[in-house]
């Protein structure tokens, strides 16, 4: 039977059902007064905690001395211990003090050096000196016993020079290595970046999955989902409007966070093309989006979606890469790292806001997003078209 | 004399800026069963819940047994005398227990020893009927068992005083008649004094007084005899040809006239019989033009009922009837086209059988209702005719195309309507009706069109900006009608339409249904589970099990009823439960408790209202007054639900 008003999906009427729908979602998500305090919340907020406030760099660790020589040298050691890495927090007079003062977490660290450490030196011993770290954090802890390593080993090699009559002003006079590092895309090694940029996509992967889960499942509580399947709107036509909406809403709240947080108040330097990270992003949310779609065919309310955005957002946190560099993993969740969109998206963003690539590099991880999104939401709507078909 | 069971003064309660009780009063004598009727919003809950002491109130005086509750510690004090069932079919029962763990569960909550509860409970699972079934856990109950076990609940630890609130809404009406059995006999055995809630007028003489709620506020209080005798009139059952010119006619002179299927009901307020009649015809007679006669055949007159009385105390404070539409619109020529034809419809879950080879066929221009208990199957049915559910086998073919290969294009003729009134609430009333025109692809200047249309005939002008959600119900009911007529569908599929809403918005929903119906000759399926709604319809057919079990007229199905097992007796006495007894022992098989009254189907109604009244006399019943009354539709569902449960019974 021919059709004459319902029409294909870009005819006037259908372009006009899109149309209809996508308002109606934007208005919904608007008037959820609770929904959206919590979206501009994570989108300033939120991003503004993250980037000023956790930092992975060893800031002022407290560190102790047991000091059993007394001697210049000992103190020309433990004087080495300064910020910004380390705070010196006074001596303890013996081991299980030390040990005490680590348990109660009342020093990171406690350098112990043995008697006799001058007269050794002096006399072109080999002599030791022990660091204790608390590595509970392991981050933390591993930087510390590396900086402080660092410091020792700067300190053994400037006594060695001493020794052997090799001291210059301000350096050694003889042959040695400089390691000269080139710090690259974040001249300052500033965490803001990173940890800003990381907190903006965690928080797109939330509202990405979260929004449209919600909005879908709303309408099954209330049960104007079957009001919907009894006009001619396809599933296509319900499900594809709710995406566009929230990924215009999505843009917009990484538009604040861009351009009224990272940029004015930590100067992010989006080096690259803006319109093409937008058009990223977009993709990036209709891909997880349709995780979203998904995960709301098989909730029945909205504290389900809550449970089962955290279920779906935590391993793709973890295996994103976000939070370790993929290569660290075990190699059969390399093999999942693949299919976590967000890896593909953690790349573009980088890449385009610290790195200012553009399309030339970027095209394998978009096409592999776009892949990835398409067949999630194909799946969708196989799911919902099974439960109202 | 002891104090009053519970006296409420000025009782006002006030949830933000909305005010849901405003100034009630009203005072309950020991062993009375108190009713309070009224629609959803009308302050119902919140005058219960704040006798029962689990709600605080913001003004006026509520006793119970003499303490005045004005404190938490006041509450508590009376809390041990007082049973309290809240709204909601089991919703303060535990679903993964089972039906003995949570009699228990209550009964050790109050503090019953336990051989005392032993005893009482196995009295009253006896009494519900429920003691076969123990083990078996309250989620797989049915509604009507649920309520019973939440009353037995109730009961375990011997109140004195028991608050139900709304407890027989969303059961069906077997169950119903079961529960107002039983708990007319607790109560009498026991000497309990129970205040309950229904949101069914029709269930007001269950009760010995009652109080009629609308809006916050008390319209009337009293027997619901003298409730009716408050408003005296006649109200005249009768056919008029052709119906859809006499409606408009008479409801200009008589404002409470409907249209109940091909008869009109008229109530003549003031009236006796022979005014009304007189009224009547000269009203016909004299707005007649020229080429139109209206023929009058099949009179009937009649004393009102509460809910004609009720519609009149709310029109003499203002309350309107009138929609906007237009009444000299052209009748629709009658067809003989089916609009709606299922063909052995049957859809399977599991191994249950929802729908079973179900069939009917309605033409064009009709109002077809589906009768049924909850869980016979009505809304898998209406959801296989409107395509949202695939049938296992059998076809139905709506709007002339079989649903599941007509694909979009159908969808453009048909109009849904669900029970929960699925709007967006968070969206206004313009925004919805923009919606659903947008859907069906209206254009802009007919989408503005339609929404006006909309918005006239449901009575919304001065709503369009309110959100959805926070109309009330029968305008919230009128706008989710509006957005399923908004594309002008031919067929208008209607599940549960009229839940919770108030008798005048109930009126004005009929009469647009029936103005569609008749002048614009849309075919309409409606489900409901309000009886007195099902005389509305032309045409009926009856759902049990999954299956059709009776197809025909209502006025036909009563006449069946009659030929089968007779007519309706009222007898009004002064002990109704031992006259109930007396009855039951004299060999009459459907006897039921309505209040100080006994209601019984006889056979031979002449003789039985010369006999009947020494009968009981024997027994030492005073008898005074016996009656014929007109058989209800729900006389009929409980009559053929029985009969069919009962040959069930016999053969598994």
């Amino acid at each position: 039977m021919s059709d004459m008003t319902n029409g294909g999906l870009f005819s006037v009427p259908g372009l006009r059902r899109l149309r209809v729908m996508t308002q109606k979602e934007l208005l919904q998500l608007f008037r959820d007064v609770a929904l959206m305090v919590f979206f501009l919340y994570s989108f300033t907020g939120d991003i503004y905690l993250a980037a000023s406030g956790v930092s992975m760099q060893l800031k002022n660790a407290a560190i102790a001395t047991l000091d059993a020589d007394y001697s210049f040298a000992s103190r020309e050691l433990a004087s080495r211990f300064q910020p910004p890495y380390f705070q010196p927090a006074g001596s303890v007079a013996d081991a299980r003090q030390a040990i005490r003062r680590l348990d109660d977490g009342d020093v990171m660290a406690v350098l112990d050096v043995p008697p006799r450490f001058q007269e050794r030196l002096q006399r072109g011993e080999q002599v030791s000196v022990q660091l204790q770290v608390d590595t509970s954090n392991s981050v933390l802890g591993f930087l510390a016993s590396s900086y402080g390593a660092q410091i020792v080993g700067k300190y053994a090699l400037e006594a060695a020079a001493q020794r052997e009559g090799l001291a210059a002003a301000g350096g050694i006079a003889g042959p040695v290595v400089e390691a000269d590092t080139r710090v690259w895309y974040n001249p300052n090694q500033n965490d803001a970046w990173f940890m800003g940029i990381s907190e903006l996509l965690t928080v797109v992967t939330l509202f990405s999955i979260l929004l449209p889960a919600a909005a879908m499942v709303r309408e099954k509580e209330r049960g104007t989902i079957e009001q919907l399947m009894v006009t001619p709107l396809t599933s296509f036509q319900i499900l594809f409007p709710k995406v566009v909406a929230m990924t215009l809403v999505i843009l917009a709240g990484s538009a604040i966070a861009l351009f009224g947080v990272l940029g004015p108040l930590f100067q992010l330097p989006m080096r690259g093309s803006l319109v093409t990270f937008f058009l990223i992003t977009a993709l990036y949310v209709f891909t997880t989006a349709g995780l979203g779609l998904l995960a709301a065919t098989v909730a029945r309310n909205l504290a389900q979606v809550g449970m089962l955005t955290v279920v779906i957002l935590m391993p793709m946190l973890l295996l994103s890469g976000a939070w370790t560099p993929i290569e660290a993993m075990p190699p059969w969740m390399r093999g999942l790292a693949w299919i976590s969109p967000l890896h593909y998206f953690l790349d573009a963003a980088y890449g385009i806001l610290l790195k200012g690539v553009g399309m030339d590099l970027l095209w394998d991880s978009v096409l592999a997003m776009g892949g990835l999104g398409i067949v999630v939401f194909a799946a969708g709507m196989r799911r919902f078209g099974r439960q109202f078909g | 004399m002891s104090a009053p069971a519970i006296r409420v003064e000025d009782f006002i309660k006030r949830y933000g800026k909305r005010v849901a009780a405003d100034g009630l009063a009203l005072t309950v004598q020991r062993g009375e069963i108190y009713g309070l009727v009224g629609a959803d919003g009308a302050g119902k809950s919140s005058l219960m819940k704040s006798v029962a002491g689990v709600l605080a109130h913001d003004g006026g005086t509520v006793e119970v047994f003499g303490t005045v509750i004005d404190s938490e510690r006041a509450a508590e004090k009376v809390k041990q005398r007082i049973g309290f069932l809240p709204q909601g079919l089991g919703l303060n029962l535990y679903p993964d227990l089972s039906i003995e763990e949570n009699v228990d569960f209550f009964g050790r909550l109050r503090g019953v020893p336990g051989a005392k509860l032993a005893e009482r409970k196995n009295m009253l699972l006896g009494m519900t009927r429920l003691d076969a079934f123990r083990s078996r856990p309250m989620r797989q109950l049915s509604g009507g068992m649920k309520q019973k076990l939440g009353l037995v609940c109730t009961l375990i630890h011997e109140p004195e005083l028991v608050i139900l609130d709304e407890p027989t809404t969303g059961v069906d009406p077997v169950s119903r008649r079961d529960f107002w059995a039983i708990l007319g006999k607790l109560l009498e055995e026991k000497g309990i004094t129970a205040l309950v809630s229904t949101a069914y007028l029709d269930e007001a003489d269950r009760f010995h007084r009652v109080s009629l709620f609308h809006e916050g506020k008390v319209m009337g209080e009293g027997t619901p005899a003298e409730l009716i005798a408050r408003v005296p009139g006649t109200l005249a059952l009768f056919r008029a040809e052709p119906q859809a010119d006499a409606l408009p006619r008479l409801k200009a002179q008589f404002p409470q006239t409907e249209a109940m299927g091909a008869w009109l009901r008229v109530f003549a307020e003031g009236l006796d019989a022979a005014q009304a009649r007189a009224a009547v015809d000269t009203c016909l007679a004299a707005s007649a033009p020229a080429d139109t006669t209206i023929h009058l055949s099949d009179w009937f007159a009649r004393e009102p009922e509460l809910e004609d009385v009720f519609v009149a105390m709310l029109r003499q404070r203002g309350a309107r009837l009138n929609t906007s539409l237009p009444a000299d619109a052209p009748a629709a020529a009658p067809t003989s086209t089916l609009a709606i034809e299922a063909t052995g419809l049957t859809r399977v879950f599991g191994d249950f059988r929802a729908a079973d080879a179900v069939s009917f066929a309605v033409p064009q221009g009709e109002i077809f209702g589906l009768l049924g208990a909850n869980g016979a199957g009505k809304t898998t049915v209406i959801k296989m005719l409107t395509g949202i559910l695939k049938p296992s086998s059998g076809a139905g073919r709506v709007a002339g195309a079989d649903m599941r290969s007509a694909g979009l294009a159908i969808k453009e003729r048909i109009g849904y309507m669900s029970q929960a009134f699925s709007l967006y609430h968070d969206l206004s009333v313009v925004e919805n009706i923009r919606l659903y025109a947008g859907i069906y692809g209206l254009d802009d200047r007919r989408a503005r069109q339609r929404s006006d249309w909309v918005i006239g005939m449901a009575g919304l002008a001065g709503f369009e900006n309110d959100a959805a959600g926070r109309l009330p119900m029968g305008l919230r009911q009128r706008l989710a009608l509006g957005c399923a007529l908004v594309h002008e569908p031919r067929v208008l599929f209607l599940d549960e339409p009229t839940s919770g809403v108030d008798p005048i918005g109930r009126r004005m929903f009929w009469d647009i249904l029936f103005h569609l119906s008749r002048r614009e000759g849309v075919a309409i399926l409606v489900t409901t589970h309000y009886m007195s709604e099902a005389e509305h319809c032309d045409h009926l057919a009856l759902m049990f099990a999954g299956r059709v079990v009776a197809d025909a007229s209502p006025e036909a199905m009563k006449q069946a009823l009659i030929a089968s097992a007779g007519q309706l007796l009222e007898l009004r006495v002064d002990r109704p439960v031992p006259a109930q007894n007396a009855l039951r022992d004299a060999g009459f098989a459907n006897v039921a408790l309505h209040g100080r009254a006994v209601h019984l189907l006889s056979r031979e109604a002449d003789t039985d209202r010369e006999r009947l009244p020494a009968l009981l006399d024997k027994a030492g019943i005073a008898v005074q007054s016996v009656g014929l009354r007109p058989l209800s539709m729900e006389d009929v569902f409980v009559q053929r639900i029985t009969a069919l449960e009962d040959a069930g019974r016999r053969s598994p």
